[in-house]
């Protein structure tokens, strides 16, 4: 009986534990995993620890039929030995610098755009990322800005050769954690050579000009990762310096001479030196901070401020024959000082909120401003050798922007398949441009107001699981803007679809439109375009045979606003228009077995043809065959052809060819 | 009176005891498997899955309760699917609602700083699921979102086509080329610029992360640029006119603005410019011979220096 009674007491106490029954589901198949997590490894023994590709080879451009300076301005790839791309991950199994480390680059071997990239990781340790860019600029496009055309110099007085290095490095601590410390440099420097125009009162002369600029971004902060909050606090600065010099050599003829006498006498430039000197430096906070508040509302917020500012020294000494209209007199030589300096102190800010009141039907609210106030001031002292005295010059500059924005968004899950939104955004604002005193015509100081009610809607619509339909449009009207050629009264639409046919054919459409007016009395503008496109991606058998991707695109632009012509003050309408096809079209081909190798062959290109305003074309057809030749390795032989043409100034066009042969070594 | 049969009392009140006690204090079974479970069947996922970072999820995240269960804060209680195997039995989030998916995502990652600007984005607008861009569980050699500027770019083109053919064109930003990606300038979580820019240092436009030389401050700003951006004037994306401008004569894009008109007609910035100048001489057509410093001057108030 006792016995009983005890079995009685403990029972209930044994019931608590589930029954074997119950667990059955989780705990049977849970003494197989097992298996299954040592599958599941991080890094499988077998692996390697080295994987990717490299390829390198040569390439030759044949001579450029037409002009070189515009292939320049705009291929601007040339012939020899090239590491066309590197793709490589080091994973190390014991984990210890790093978990995996990766390393791609692209483009080195004196092409354009060189790019290397770095990055490192090691679980809950440390993330780093380095970036690393070198950028060719070329452009010299006469008919971009030649003045001397009409006297048969092809010259742009607007043309460079420059190099631009720009990197970006960071690490992050702790990355995974609820306190991840990060600090991050940026580095952008250029330098190079150019030519500009050495402006004097009545005339402009090319001459060669040197540039280099270099700013350093320096920046730091902690995030704090909660599981309902989340913040971050950063810190940064920038030093900035630039400079440039315009020079000719005493003696030296210049192309901008101006040989047709003013009242009998010619105007030249015989001598320049002009050197900027820019230094600039920056502090600036961030903060921002986004939590899940409520089940039913998250909220988000930021604040940014920066304040750059900068120090000017500005030196120019020439020599020549100049003429001074406003006082109709000649002089021999000029001295020109300036020294000045402005500042930016920028304000940004804003909050946001999600808000889920019901299962369908959500409601986002955020609201912005941004408040920048540049101020600048000079001192410039002016000597010519006129005899007339020196002009000494104090000039203050403000430029002052107020924009603010606030903006709701109601979503309405109509079903599982239909969600339609609709929104309103008011914009407000001030801004005002002064530079005191006034000189001349100039105008000392001006003010607009912007002030703008748009309208928003949008549906996203999926019928099927294969189609997918989206629409958004927002339709403004507006009582201020700041600019002429600002948005006004406008309506946007964009639609898309996106159909997945099969597994291997999809295809997809894009519809973009703008129209916007100012009817404004003097202004009466009138711009509208639209764009269209399409593409098609068929992978039949997953590829096996051939692969094909094409895209066509036709976008048409007309724009029409009213000036005054400067000179006589006349009203007339300045008309741009643009219609425009673009196709792009890649095959990709497995060519089947000949012999013991079986090639590859991708082929396609794209071409470009506009009229209207500015009629042009430009076509990129290419052809590339792969050859397999050992186990990792595949030789190619790749073909483009770059042709340029305009039909208002012929003596830009260009056509290229560039034939590469190559290894891909692939691990 | 009737007699008491004790041993029957007793298994009768045993019984009553266990029921009550199982009602009361025995959990329920649990709805989770595990990842573990998950793995079994679904190899190559759980392979691929733990070379990811949502992998920690297994070991670290006790704070959200899915430690152990990294698979299911996605897809749900897995006990019922793994028992069943019915994929009827499991949520698949691939079949989704983009808002439906987001709300998965975001109920770990919303207090991230990516998502600070969402709510401006038009990819939050138009329910563009996280999905769309990242892959959950990596295979192959995909991981949890491309990072290589070739994949980047495709990515963007799937839906981007108008913008796609933009880069086709003579003068573009150099992304066909491989030397820059979509996100160098935009970034697809949202910002609180037009267009969803990138910034740089803070607040400022992100086109003077490789722009360095137009950064200024200038003591002569030229307003546009400030106020409205780089594309009041280029056409960022690709443009058949040289230095990616909007027009092809420069003259003709800053009469848009400068258009001679009477001060305060028309309550913009910019309309009163001398007007002296006779368009139909060379000299004059391209205003950037003389005012070369079109995006701020240090030294001059008519950008002529």
């Amino acid at each position: 009986m006792r016995s009983l009674l005890a079995a009685v007491l403990f029972l209930p106490l044994a019931a608590q534990t589930p029954p074997a029954a119950a667990s059955a589901p989780t705990s049977a198949p849970a003494a197989t995993p097992a298996t299954a997590a040592q599958a599941a490894t991080p890094v499988p023994a077998a692996e390697p620890d080295i994987s990717g590709w490299i390829e390198f080879g040569y390439r030759w451009r044949s001579d450029v039929n037409g002009s070189l300076d515009t292939y320049r301005s705009v291929v601007n790839l040339g012939s020899g030995p090239k590491l066309f791309g590197a793709d490589v991950t080091v994973i190390d199994p014991k984990k210890r610098l790093f978990d995996a480390l990766h390393v791609r680059a692209s483009g080195w071997g004196g092409d354009p755009y060189g790019t290397l990239h770095v990055d490192a990781e090691k679980s809950k340790l440390y993330r780093f990322d380095a970036d690393y860019r070198d950028l060719t600029y070329f452009n010299d496009l006469p008919s971009y800005a030649d003045p001397l055309l009409t006297r048969g110099i092809i010259l742009d007085e607007q043309s460079f050769d420059t190099r631009r290095h720009v990197g970006g490095y960071s690490l992050e601590l702790l990355p995974g954690n609820w306190f991840v410390p990060y600090v991050t440099y940026d580095r952008d420097g250029n330098a190079g050579t150019g030519v500009m125009a050495f402006t004097q009162n009545s005339n402009e002369y090319a001459v060669p000009t040197t540039l280099n600029d270099l700013t350093n971004l320096y920046r730091g902060g902690v995030r704090f990762e909660l599981r309902r909050f989340h913040a971050t606090i950063e810190e940064g600065g920038t030093t900035f310096s630039s400079g440039q010099s315009l020079y000719q050599s005493p003696g030296a003829v210049n192309p901008g001479n101006l040989n047709t006498p003013i009242f009998g006498q010619t105007l030249d430039l015989t001598s320049a030196a002009a050197s900027y000197g820019i230094s600039g430096s920056s502090t600036y906070t961030k903060a921002l901070f986004s939590s899940n508040a409520f089940s039913w509302m998250d909220i988000y917020g930021q604040f940014l401020f920066s304040q750059p500012s900068s120090n000017v020294h500005y030196e120019e000494n020439a020599t020549g024959n100049f003429y001074l209209p406003s006082e109709i007199v000649f002089y021999q030589s000029e001295q020109y000082l300036v020294s000045a300096a402005a500042k930016l102190p920028h304000t940004t800010a804003n909050f946001g909120a999600e808000i889920r009141p019901l299962k369908r039907v959500r409601m986002t609210e955020s609201w912005l401003t941004d408040r920048m106030h540049d101020a600048g001031n000079s001192s410039s002292l002016q000597t010519t050798g006129s005899g007339t005295p020196a002009t000494a010059l104090l000039l203050a500059s403000s430029l002052a922007s107020n924009y603010n924005q606030t903006e709701t968004n109601l979503y309405f899950e109509v079903t599982d398949h239909l969600t339609v939104r609709g929104g309103y955004r008011y914009v407000w604002g001030d801004a005002s441009d002064a530079v005191l005193p006034q000189a001349g015509e100039l105008t000392g100081s001006e003010q607009a107001k912007l002030r703008q009610n748009v309208g928003l809607g949008g549906i996203v619509y999926r019928p099927i699981q294969k189609l997918l339909l989206t629409a958004e449009t927002e339709v403004a009207s507006s009582g201020g803007v700041y600019f002429n050629t600002s948005l006004y009264d406008y309506q946007k639409v964009r639609m898309q679809a996106r159909y997945q046919a099969t597994a291997s054919l999809s295809a997809a459409l894009d519809f973009t439109y703008l129209n916007n007016e100012n009817p404004t009395p003097g202004i009466n503008y009138n711009f509208r375009s639209q764009q269209e496109a399409a593409s098609i991606f068929w992978s039949p058998q997953n590829g096996k045979m051939i692969t094909f991707q094409g895209s066509y695109s036709w976008s048409s632009l007309r724009s029409d606003i009213f000036y005054l012509v400067p000179e006589t003050l006349a009203q007339a309408t300045s008309n741009y228009t643009e219609d425009a096809h673009t196709a792009t079209a890649l095959f990709n081909l497995n060519l089947g077995h000949w012999g013991i190798v079986a090639p590859k062959l991708t082929a396609g290109g794209s071409v470009f043809i506009s009229n209207g305003t500015r009629p042009t074309r430009y076509y990129q057809p290419m052809a590339k065959l792969w050859v397999p030749m050992l186990k990792h390795t595949q030789a190619f032989a790749e073909w483009w052809f770059y042709g340029y043409g305009e039909a208002f100034y012929p003596f830009e066009g260009f056509g290229t060819h560039l034939a590469s042969i190559g290894l891909r070594y692939t691990r | 009176m009737r007699s008491i049969n004790l041993p029957r009392s007793c298994f009768l009140l045993l019984a009553l005891l266990t029921a009550v006690a199982r009602g009361q204090d025995a959990p329920p079974p649990s709805p989770y498997a595990g990842s573990e479970v998950c793995g079994t069947c679904h190899t190559d996922i759980a392979t691929a899955f733990a070379k990811t970072a949502h992998h920690l999820a297994d070991g670290k995240d006790r704070k959200r309760g899915f430690d152990g269960k990294a698979c299911e804060s996605c897809h749900g209680p897995g006990a019922k699917h793994a028992g069943s195997a019915d994929p009827a039995d499991i949520r698949n989030p691939g079949k989704l609602g983009a808002a439906a998916i987001d709300k998965i995502c975001l109920a770990c990652h919303v207090n991230q700083p990516t998502q600070t600007g969402r709510l401006q984005s038009s990819h939050a607008k138009d329910l563009v699921a996280c999905t769309t861009c990242h892959t959950i569980h990596a295979t192959g050699t995909e991981v949890l979102v491309v990072r290589k500027t070739e994949a980047i770019n495709k990515q963007c083109e799937g839906c981007h086509l108008t913008v796609a053919a933009q880069f086709q064109q003579p003068f573009h930003h150099k992304l066909p080329e491989g030397a820059m990606s979509c996100v160098d300038c935009h970034n697809p979580h949202g910002s609180m610029k037009q267009g969803m820019m990138q910034s740089f240092g803070a607040n400022e436009p992100g086109c003077l992360h490789c722009h360095g030389d137009k950064r200024g401050p200038f003591p002569f700003e030229h307003g546009p640029v400030r106020f409205e951006g780089c594309s009041t004037c280029h056409a960022a994306h690709g443009s058949a006119n040289p230095r990616m401008l909007d027009r092809p004569q420069v003259q003709q894009l800053c009469l848009e603005c400068h258009a001679n008109l009477p001060v305060n007609m028309t309550g913009t910035l910019g309309v009163v410019p001398p007007a002296f100048h006779d368009l139909r001489s060379p000299r004059f057509q391209n205003c950037t011979v003389c005012h070369q410093k079109i995006h701020g001057s240090y030294v001059d108030r008519n950008l002529l220096k």
